[in-house]
């Protein structure tokens, strides 16, 4: 199975072979990249928030518990969404706002686990002048069991 | 403190960690998330407006919000054996660095269904002014 590829950090370098808010298409699928979830991926992210707890750390602690190993806090899509995706993917356009979230936790994603995103577009509204998109995501592991699956509100840029 | 299902009732508070944000910290979350949007990181592009917003300077990630709210869901819930299931979020108020976050919680509801014991959480992220920044919904399962 394909590596996730080097990662673009620059927003902007991209930007004009990204979809605009008219050529987005509700229920098209939009293209994404399994990734391979690292322990210091993990372990940056958890860093970022503040999360210390032994599950995301400890080895040895993890396989006492009822996850039997190591795993990553459930907000780990929040890193996914990018790591899965192209650089010419909608979602990184300079000056896409969130308004909000939702998200549902099934199974851990691990250390080791190659995650695959299925991802679209769902609807796409204009409210008080400015343009929404609703975006849906569900990331699986290589077992095929569901990981996560979330729904998100984005503000597009003009 | 650890709980079970059985002592919880609705209105009582969870208590979230304090959060002190920085152009370091949103750097940080940036390079952890791999969101690199001009938002938190470019001072001249937020000077304008776009999507008929604007925010006059950086800002934070904000689902670096949704990310303490999780760390509190599951700093409280895994001593009790129990499971951070869902959460919905909305973002209401910009965060900027120098501000302080806190999130916290209250237990709205129990319910038991054929399979399990689930909690509902209101939860609400607030900055150093008492202002809600963020507000959202919480699910927790308490395994049978």
């Amino acid at each position: 199975m394909a590596e996730a590829q080097t990662f673009e950090t620059d927003f902007w370098k991209d930007a004009q072979s990204r979809k605009g808010w008219d050529e987005i298409v509700p229920g098209e699928p939009r293209q994404t990249i399994p990734y391979t979830l690292t322990r210091e991926a993990i372990a940056l992210y958890c860093k970022s928030v503040g999360e210390t707890h032994p599950l995301y750390f400890d080895e040895a602690y993890a396989r006492t518990t009822r996850y039997g190993g190591l795993i990553a806090p459930p907000s780990i899509h929040i890193m996914l969404m990018f790591a899965c995706t192209p650089a010419d993917d909608w979602m990184r356009s300079p000056g896409t706002v969130n308004a909000g979230q939702s998200w549902s936790y099934n199974v851990p994603a691990r250390p080791g686990d190659v995650i695959r995103l299925e991802a679209r577009a769902l609807d796409k509204f204009i409210k008080r002048e400015r343009l929404f998109v609703v975006h849906d995501n569900v990331f699986f592991n290589r077992a095929g069991e569901v990981i996560c699956s979330g729904r998100g509100w984005t503000i597009r840029p003009m | 403190m650890t709980v079970t299902f059985e002592s919880l009732n609705a209105g009582d508070s969870i208590e979230g960690p304090s959060f002190a944000v920085s152009r370091e910290s949103i750097r940080l979350f940036c390079d952890a998330s791999l969101d690199y949007n001009p938002l938190h990181l470019d001072d001249d592009y937020m000077k304008g407006s776009f999507g008929k917003t604007q925010f006059g300077g950086v800002i934070m990630h904000g689902m670096n919000n949704f990310g303490l709210i999780s760390r509190m869901i599951t700093d409280w819930a895994y001593p009790a054996g129990a499971i951070h299931r869902r959460l919905e979020t909305r973002w209401v108020k910009p965060v900027r660095p120098g501000d302080t976050i806190r999130p916290s919680g209250i237990i709205k509801a129990k319910q038991v269904t054929a399979k399990s014991r689930w909690v509902v959480i209101d939860v609400v992220v607030r900055n150093q002014d008492e202002e809600r920044v963020a507000t959202g919904e919480a699910m927790v399962e308490f395994p049978l």
